[in-house]
């Protein structure tokens, strides 16, 4: 067994025995007769708290508080965590008041803004990997660029030295769009080829109108196309693997605050246990 | 198509020796005549050279003249010269061993950082500079050692020697003779630190001019000399290493020193062909390794590897398949002589060695092996020849033997790592592409423990999932230390880390330009205001080498291994074979 599959049923185990800890003590406190929402709130309240530390950790490059890895797999478990005792704290229930269906959502959005960005992370890396070259996202547009200047020369080209217009009516209605800026970045995301598919069919169509030379450059053409296709892919699995993180952090500062707000005013206008 | 650009095949003395950057003069046919009429040289007989090699062209362009004055530091302790010197006038100081009473190494110009406290740590959280490459003024060099610029170039030097002399234990090394030579020729870390005590002229010489000099030396007096030397300091200390050899009697031992020979692969004429042969690896792969030994040969004897990489390999279809590497300090062909010798036939090598770049081999012969290892004494070999196909080394076959279950590295991935030269590296950064989010914490992290610069680019050479990223390896034979005029790229003596001295860096950009894995950056550096320090005689902002440094003088590691949230980064040692399967395992 490998090393990170030992991990999993280890701090899977143990998940599954806290979880149940954790049910359980509910339990014993509900037939105690106290009112288990102060115990369960304080409780994801510091979870919460300490999720969100995972923000800080990131920034404290120099300090030796733990590896970000071993920070992660705490974050994991304890987000997972926080359902169970989230189920617990509302007992399974849609929340009354506005505030508090607010505070619901936001707790649920960023919990499932987690478990997205947990998918994401663990499938995106592999499909980028294996599909066209590796780049760094920054660079994407200035390779963008390159590609476009390499086309729009191939095209000029056959401006100056064929008599027909059949290459740069090709690209002004099918190319250019596809060249300006990154594209399909849905199609990618669902790892569909359609749109690729269908833009080179579009370009082997017209290839019996065309002359010997004029094949040639479309050879070139079709050549750059496809390494846009990957380029276009690389920004599409990339660029979302760096947007999921900018939904999973605002929502979770929104979270702080909301629980803040909601702590107080169960203190203010609320009993004790 | 696109046409390659051609220019003239470069060749040997196209850059005399007196002309690259750090020299002082040019070596005129005058000085040529002067060393052509003393000893040794006088001595040679030029018949013995070819025509196309002669001794006063080698002279002319493998040497050069270089005036010291008192105090000047000629080499240090750890350096990687390639060069041997000659003392034609004066005289100069060496260390003596032992190494207590070694000169420190903020003295020989090196920074010595100390491991960070947690809360030094915290506080550099807001000393941080706000701009990049920021460089403390009060960040000074030890106050008995001043610089003074020779040429183009900068040199250190001591600034009280009577009392260096009086603290120190040094032996003087007179008009006439020779030091360096062993550095050069075996690509070895130069022993001791040599300081010249008062002006004196040395006559340095580049390793190839050496070898040519002794290859043709017709009477032998300086090959003589000079083999001598070699046999009786670095190779009876190399010998004594190792564990093979460690119950042998004195006499036994004066009789292996005697009898042991030494080869020389490849060729280090300059790192660049390194450079080259780490791009190109895949393509020329074992076409143009030279063999050191064949696969089904009989073993002419054991195979001690020095200096350098060697590849072992064995014949798979119509070509070679590598089936793993040999670093300093690992042998080849001993189980083989000791199974023959056990059972009375020779057993031939299952294996092909070949010489990656340059190698440097100790060949102890067969009857040597027979005579003083098996006839003697009953040493415990591996029971079946190069079990597993690999070298021999006491390290080597303990990991084998401790770690049963190691996971084997696959044969592809092995070849990229070993024709890409990446098994140079001690803590090479691996990075696994699928399971890394190109997030990016790994190059903050970098940024922030470094100056607001990060000394990596998260981007190189891929090989399936393995991305090999332009980090420094560390490498194990480090070309990057060749000829840094004023050894500020320095192997750390406490943990073996490659670093860089600020306080000596004079951003000359020898060592960027020798590293074939371009690790090394030349940045422009900054005062507390932010603004760029400039030179005050040209104007131009100061440059220095930066890289990877481990992150030596954090607690913790590396930053940019504890930053990856993902497991993905690694800093992985691939100078071991056995362990790097278990170490690259996804
Ligand atoms: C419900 C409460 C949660 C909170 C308050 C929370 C908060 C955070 C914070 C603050 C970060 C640091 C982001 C950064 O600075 O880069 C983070 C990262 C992350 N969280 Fe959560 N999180 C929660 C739940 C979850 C859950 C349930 C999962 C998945 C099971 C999850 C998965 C992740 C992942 C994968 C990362 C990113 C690691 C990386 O690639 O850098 N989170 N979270």
């Amino acid at each position: 067994m490998n090393k990170r599959a030992r991990r999993r049923i280890q701090n899977g185990a143990l998940f599954v025995l806290l979880a149940t800890l954790a049910v359980v003590a509910n339990q014993i406190l509900n037939v105690l007769h106290y009112r288990t929402p102060f115990f369960s709130g304080w409780f994801l309240f510091g979870l919460i708290v300490v999720l969100a530390l995972y923000n800080v950790r990131k920034k404290l490059a120099l300090i030796p508080v733990g590896t970000s890895a071993g920070w992660l797999q705490f974050h994991l478990y304890a987000g997972i965590m926080t359902s169970v005792v989230f189920a617990l704290h509302v007992g399974l229930r849609i929340p009354d008041g506005v505030f508090e269906r607010t505070l619901a959502v936001f707790y649920v959005a960023t919990f499932t803004s987690g478990v997205a960005g947990l998918f994401l992370s663990r499938t995106f890396p592999a499909r980028i990997t294996s599909r066209g070259e590796e780049i760094l996202f920054e660079r994407i547009p200035v390779f963008l660029k390159q590609l476009r200047d390499d086309v729009e020369k191939v095209v000029f080209t056959c401006v100056e030295q064929t008599e027909t217009t059949a290459i740069p009516e090709l690209y002004l209605s099918h190319l250019k769009p596809f060249f300006e800026k990154p594209r399909n970045v849905f199609w990618h995301l669902v790892h569909s080829g359609r749109p690729r598919q269908r833009l080179l069919l579009e370009i082997r169509g017209q290839q019996r109108f065309l002359s010997e030379s004029e094949r040639k450059a479309v050879d070139q053409v079709t050549d750059r196309v496809r390494t846009k296709d990957d380029l276009d892919y690389q920004y599409a699995l990339q660029g979302t693997l760096k947007v999921w993180l900018f939904i999973h952090i605002p929502l979770t500062y929104g979270l702080l605050v909301m629980s803040i707000f909601h702590g107080l005013a169960v203190y203010a206008y609320g009993g004790s246990y | 198509m696109a046409v390659s650009p051609s220019i003239p095949r470069p060749r040997r003395w196209d850059i005399p020796f007196c002309r690259e950057s750090d020299s002082e003069r040019e070596m005129t046919d005058e000085d040529v005549d002067r060393l052509m009429g003393q000893a040794p040289f006088s001595q040679i007989d030029p018949a013995g050279f070819k025509k196309t090699l002669p001794l006063r062209d080698i002279l002319k362009n493998d040497a050069r003249l270089v005036p010291f004055q008192e105090g000047d530091i000629v080499v240090r302790r750890g350096d990687w010269g390639n060069t041997a010197f000659f003392i034609i006038s004066g005289s100069v100081r060496v260390e003596i061993e032992p190494p207590e009473s070694a000169m420190p190494a903020t003295m020989l110009g090196r920074t010595e950082r100390p491991r960070q406290t947690m809360f030094q740590a915290i506080a550099q959280l807001w000393r941080n500079h706000h701009e990049p490459e920021f460089r403390s003024q009060a960040a000074q060099m030890d106050d008995r050692i001043g610089t003074r610029s020779a040429g183009e170039s900068t040199r250190i030097f001591l600034q009280d020697v009577p009392a260096v002399l009086d603290q120190f234990r040094t032996a003087t090394i007179d008009q006439g003779q020779w030091f360096g030579e062993l550095a050069a020729l075996g690509r070895t870390p130069r022993t001791a630190t040599v300081f010249a005590d008062g002006p004196c002229e040395l006559l340095e010489i580049r390793w190839q001019g050496l070898r040519d000099i002794m290859r043709h030396d017709r009477d032998g007096d300086l090959r003589a000399y000079i083999e001598g030397v070699f046999r009786e300091r670095a190779l009876a200390t190399f010998l004594r290493d190792e564990p093979l050899f460690q119950d042998l009697t004195a006499e036994q031992m004066r009789r292996l020193v005697q009898e042991v020979e030494f080869e020389t692969y490849g060729n280090y004429d300059s790192p660049q062909p390194f450079r080259e042969l780490a791009k190109l690896g895949a393509e020329l792969n074992l076409s143009n390794e030279p063999f050191v030994a064949r696969q089904s040969e009989y073993p002419n004897g054991i195979i001690l590897i020095r200096s350098g990489l060697a590849r072992l390999s064995e014949k798979h279809f119509n070509g070679h398949r590598t089936v793993g590497y040999l670093m300093p300090g690992q042998s080849y062909g001993f189980p083989e002589i000791s199974q023959g010798w056990n059972c009375s036939s020779a057993v031939p090598l299952r294996y092909s060695l070949t010489a990656i770049g340059y190698l440097n081999v100790v060949i102890v012969p067969t009857i040597v092996v027979e005579q003083l290892l098996l006839e003697t004494r009953a040493v415990r070999a591996p029971a079946a020849p190069a079990e597993a196909g690999l070298g021999h080394s006491q390290r080597s076959s303990s990991v084998a033997a401790t770690t049963k279950k190691e996971v084997r590295i696959a044969d592809h991935l092995l070849d990229f790592m070993v024709d890409h030269r990446f098994v140079q590296g001690t803590a090479t950064m691996v990075i696994d592409l699928d399971r890394c989010t190109r997030c990016d914490d790994c190059v903050r992290a970098c940024a922030a423990t470094h100056d607001n610069n990060p000394r990596f680019i998260r981007h190189g050479p891929v090989h399936g999932q393995h991305m090999v990223a332009n980090a420094c390896l560390h490498c194990a034979d480090p070309v990057c230390m060749i000829e840094c005029p004023t050894g500020a790229i320095h192997r750390d003596q406490r943990d073996g880390l490659i670093v860089i001295s600020e306080q000596t860096c004079i951003g000359c950009a020898q060592c960027a330009n020798n590293c074939p894995y371009d690790a090394i950056r030349m940045v422009e550096i900054r005062d507390a205001k932010g603004q760029f320090i400039v030179d005050d005689k040209t104007s131009r902002p100061l440059m220095q080498a930066t890289k990877c440094d481990l992150c030596q003088n954090l607690p913790g590691g590396p930053a940019c291994q504890r930053a990856c949230p993902h497991d993905a980064l690694q800093r992985v040692d691939l100078t071991f074979f056995e362990t790097v399967g278990d170490a690259l395992q996804s």
